[in-house]
């Protein structure tokens, strides 16, 4: 190993190490960067420039989003590059833009589509970039590769996922094939180059429990805003053009003043959604971060998994939308699906194997150090999912986050 | 002297020059004075000239200035006519002149005086006193156009001459006093052909169509334009290959042969024809079948003069049937696309025929520039369409390409769309497509026929929402606009043509047009990848245009677009460094590769046989 567990120790307890977080002005990166900062650390932030920002001005903007305190922000770099960038590694090794001697990488870097026609720049940033940058850790005498996965490489296996390699699939789509065979090629490389490995994987990542506040509004969220979106479409249409195109499907104003939006969502009848609030993730990755100095695999999951029905209850009462409801696919034969329900199956069709999930991922590594520091993660309940919608509702679903 | 309104000159100096005041697409009436007085001088388009020549100091106030002042009446109606196509309101610009001429005749200014000398005087006995003139204000007007590398050339007459026995006489005329003729059918010059120090010929007073049924064609003068046309075979249940709507049918077919998205089965240059008569340069009249006449059948591949003045063509009449109709095959790729679309000509599905990039989509289907201009960053980055294959097909056809198709946008949901626009590019909606992983592309989706209700309900599709995108004053208008089905129906528009004359709305558009062999996707690319290479170092706003199949998909033509501010100096200059380097790289292609042909060795020899040209033996 280039760096022993000793020599590590005494660097991260003198907060000596550079850390470079990629994807640092993404979602989970930006979470764990904050954290890394908190903690005292040095780090350097690797984002692209986009829409029109700098990488300098996203991660500035991201910082007062996270409320960052000048005294900690002084502690943080940004370089402008992009791991897709063949190019990059080499420059980011010769010291050009703005690296200086980094000790630690945390890749957060990743393109989360699942669509197979995206398959080539899912491909691209899974695989490629996390070679360049592998190639730049190899090169730049990083000691510790911190590669943040995902918990799905376990791909369609069944039953008890363990904390080990997974070599081959089936896989249920592009992202969780690559990011499987980015784990392998994160191990190889990093084997080879004596260089210290450890790989999160966490489950599916929401907003904070605590505050609902997120950077992010897929996964979860999505089915939401999709419902949310057609509820005022079809309010719109009832108040102010008389309702012809809500009657076609059935929509109606409810009783209580909400709307009955009869839209049937089939699942099966065991398994769930393994949520993890973003606080709970970030808790978790900084406490196997300092603790898991050995190397390894850690799944990050909630243990309690919730059932898509209890989804649904949630969304119904908090928005008033009444007529969403589960159903087994025998209730298709009986009444085909109308628009909606067309609509709406077309778009869970991805994230089917995801609500439905029986799978149970092993945390027999992740758990001791957890419970040293006596973190559990949060269970999913109406008020989580009240906090998380109202906040997405006060951001207009993010398109107010952020916001010059 | 009067003020100029600097609004009011950059409106004017923004005249593309598309003629499009001077057909009556939108049924709304003309310009009173221009079908009256028929120098362009009279139209809005003249009106604009002379606006700008005044700022410029080009021309004097002259009488022909004073009356074409006096004779716009505010009516307004240039402004819907002029924005549908160019986003332009010239009514503006109409009311600044009149003000200019107010202020300088309260001034006391000096009318210059335009005497008639010989030349005037002679042409005068010909064509009669009131259709030709020298007045500088007249002559301004034809002096001049959008094509930046020409530089304004002042005409010493323009005349419009009546009868073809007219033509005969001024070219004899000018061949007497030395002179040389210019000959000028309705719109602009792509590359500043129409400009002469001597007599420009406009053909505006030439304007009979007469139809011979039996034989299936239409007698055709060369003031007719390609819309006036198209107009009256509709009228008869008929259809012509018709060119762009302000274009005249003549000056297209002896320009560069009529081509368009229907010349997949009608063809393109002699194949639009029975015959085609002429004043030769030697003011003789000749038709083209007349086995003692020159054969201009034939094509050379150099750039070659016109066989002389049409005085009148005999256009093809095609019959038509009443289950027409527009369809769309989106694609995310060009060579799909372009596969898709030949195999269609290849097996003779369909009538009209095109493959369409996104930012022709946009324009045509968008009102308002900033909503093209969402529309075409949608189309591919939320939607997945780059390029679609447009196509008007029978039920027949529709029904086959349905089976060769992953996904259609048919009339109904085309009109749906169109109508509903404006909520098809709101955030919200993008944002909810753009999160689509399903295994297909979100456009499949949105092209499901159970999908139809939601798209509906989303999209509100009506008159009142697609007008919500252009200024208010106009927004009266244009929901009556859009409440006439014929503003939603493919087979109409594409007929007239009259969207595609919104190319040149963002900016004054330079095309580029070649003959390609489509299976050769290797040369497509090429000639792609070069033009967007020349107009990247030169820093030129450019995009794809469209490609056309035609002769069972052996030969295509194709179309690829720059675009610039043409008022603009800087533009200028960039546009005058590109050119040099085009020329070459096409004519070493060309000699490389059977089938590709710059369209500009067409110029002027559009009666030949297109086998003539597309084919090299």
């Amino acid at each position: 190993m280039r760096i022993g567990i000793g020599a590590l120790r005494e660097k991260r307890a003198a907060r000596a190490s550079r850390i470079l977080v990629t994807g640092g002005a993404g979602f989970l990166g930006s979470h764990i960067a904050m954290a890394l900062l908190q903690s005292g650390y040095r780090v350097t932030v690797l984002a692209r420039p986009a829409k029109g920002l700098s990488a300098r001005a996203r991660v500035d903007r991201l910082a007062e989003w996270f409320a960052l305190e000048d005294e900690v922000r002084r502690r943080l770099a940004v370089a402008e590059g992009d791991i897709l960038d063949a190019g990059w590694a080499a420059a980011a090794a010769e010291g050009r833009g703005n690296f200086g001697a980094i000790d630690e990488i945390v890749h957060c870097a990743s393109n989360t589509a699942f669509a197979e026609r995206k398959r080539a720049e899912v491909e691209a940033t899974n695989v490629d970039g996390l070679e360049n940058v592998l190639d730049y850790a190899a090169r730049a005498g990083c000691g510790f590769f911190h590669h943040v996965s995902t918990a799905y490489v376990a791909g369609r296996r069944t039953g008890a996922c363990p904390e080990d390699w997974v070599e081959e699939g089936p896989f249920t789509n592009v992202y969780e094939e690559t990011k499987a065979r980015g784990e392998i090629l994160a191990r190889d490389v990093c084997r080879a180059g004596g260089i210290r490995l450890n790989v999160y994987r966490p489950a599916i990542v929401y907003g904070d429990s605590r505050t609902g506040r997120t950077l992010r509004f897929n996964a979860l969220y999505f089915p939401v805003k999709a419902a949310v979106y057609l509820r005022d479409i079809y309010l719109a249409d009832i108040r102010e053009r008389g309702g012809r195109k809500a009657a076609e499907l059935g929509v109606r104003l409810a009783e209580g003043g909400g709307l009955v939006m009869p839209i049937r969502i089939e699942v099966a009848r065991a398994g769930g959604i393994n949520l993890v609030p973003v606080d709970h993730c970030v808790r978790a990755f900084m406490a196997v971060f300092e603790d898991g100095l050995a190397g390894g695999i850690y799944h990050i999951a909630n243990p309690r998994s919730t059932r898509i029905e209890d989804l649904v209850a949630f969304g119904r009462r908090h928005f008033q939308l009444e007529g969403i409801e589960t159903c087994g696919p025998e209730a298709f034969t009986a009444r085909p699906k109308n628009a909606l329900e067309i609509l709406y199956d077309s778009y869970l069709e991805v994230y089917r194997p995801y609500m439905q999930d029986t799978r149970s991922f092993d945390t027999a590594r992740t758990t001791p150090i957890l419970e040293k520091q006596g973190l559990v993660c949060p269970v999913f309940d109406y008020e989580v999912f009240s906090r998380c919608m109202d906040y997405a509702v006060e951001t207009d679903w993010g398109s107010k986050l952020l916001a010059r | 002297m009067p003020k100029i309104d600097p609004e009011a000159l950059a409106s004017a100096s923004q005249c593309r020059h598309y003629a499009m005041c001077k057909i009556d697409y939108l049924a709304t009436g003309l310009c009173p004075s221009g079908p009256e007085k028929r120098f362009v001088t009279y139209y809005p388009q003249g009106r604009m000239d002379l606006y700008r020549g005044l700022a410029e100091a080009r021309i004097p106030v002259t009488e022909a200035l004073l009356e074409a002042a006096d004779t716009c009446t505010l009516c307004g109606v240039c402004d819907p006519q002029c924005h549908f196509a160019t986003g332009l309101q010239p009514t503006s610009v109409m009311r600044a002149l009149k003000d200019y001429v107010e202020d300088y005749r309260r001034e006391n200014g000096p009318v210059v005086p335009t005497a008639e000398d010989e030349g005037l005087r002679r042409i005068r006995e010909i064509v009669g006193r009131d259709w030709a003139s020298n007045d500088p204000a007249v002559l301004w007007t034809y002096a001049d156009d959008p094509f930046p590398l020409a530089a304004p050339q002042l005409p010493r007459y323009v005349v419009l001459p009546g009868t073809r026995e007219e033509v005969a006489a001024v070219v004899r005329l000018a061949g007497e006093l030395g002179l040389d003729i210019a000959i000028r059918g309705n719109g602009g010059s792509v590359f500043g052909f129409v400009f002469t120090d001597g007599i420009v010929l406009d053909m505006g007073r030439m304007r009979r169509i007469e139809l011979d049924l039996d034989n299936w064609v239409a007698a055709v003068e060369p003031g007719v334009t390609s819309f006036e046309l198209q107009q009256e075979a509709c009228r008869r249940g008929l259809r012509v290959n018709a060119a762009e709507p302000a274009a005249t049918v003549c000056g297209n077919i002896v320009c560069t042969g009529t081509f368009s998205t229907w010349s997949n089965v009608y063809g393109t240059a002699a194949d639009n024809f029975v015959d085609m008569e002429f004043v030769g340069r030697d003011g003789r009249i000749f038709r083209l079948n007349d086995k003692r006449g020159p054969n201009h059948f034939a094509f050379e591949h150099r750039v070659a003069p016109s066989p002389g003045v049409c005085t009148k063509a005999f256009v093809k009449l095609h019959p038509m049937t009443d289950d027409e109709e527009g369809l769309l095959v989106p694609f995310e790729g060009l060579d799909e696309a372009v596969r898709f679309a030949r195999e269609l000509g290849q097996r003779r599905i369909g009538l009209a025929l095109a493959v369409l990039g996104a930012h022709y989509i946009a324009t045509f289907l968008a009102p308002d520039e900033g909503l093209a201009g969402r529309l075409k960053a949608a189309l591919p980055e939320v939607l997945g369409i780059n390029y679609v294959v447009f196509t008007i097909a029978d039920k027949f056809g529709r029904e086959a390409i349905r089976k060769m198709a992953p996904a259609v946008i048919d009339s109904s949901l085309l009109k749906l769309l169109m109508l509903g626009l404006p909520r098809l590019v709101e955030p919200r909606w993008l944002d909810l497509i753009r999160e689509y992983e399903g295994a297909g592309r979100p456009f499949e989706l949105l092209c499901r026929p159970e999908m139809r209700p939601v798209v509906e309900a989303v999209l509100q599709p009506s008159p009142e929402t697609i007008s919500a995108s252009v200024p208010e004053s106009l927004r009266s208008f244009y929901r009556e606009l859009y409440a006439r089905p014929e503003m939603t129906d493919l087979v109409w528009l594409n007929m007239h043509r009259i969207v595609s004359a919104r190319m040149s709305r963002r900016k004054h558009m330079i095309a580029f047009l070649i003959y390609v062999p489509p299976d050769r996707l290797d040369v497509i690319h090429e000639i792609l990848d070069g033009f967007a290479r020349v107009a990247e170092e030169h820093g030129i706003d450019h995009d794809f245009g469209f490609l056309t199949p035609m002769d069972l998909g052996k030969r295509a033509i194709l179309e690829y677009d720059y675009y610039i501010d043409h008022p603009d100096p800087e533009e200028k200059e960039k546009i005058a460094r590109a050119m040099p380097a085009l020329d070459p790289w096409l004519d070493a292609l060309a000699a490389r590769v059977p089938g590709v042909l710059s369209l500009k060795y067409v110029f002027s020899q559009g009666c030949s046989r297109k086998d003539n040209f597309l084919y090299r033996i």
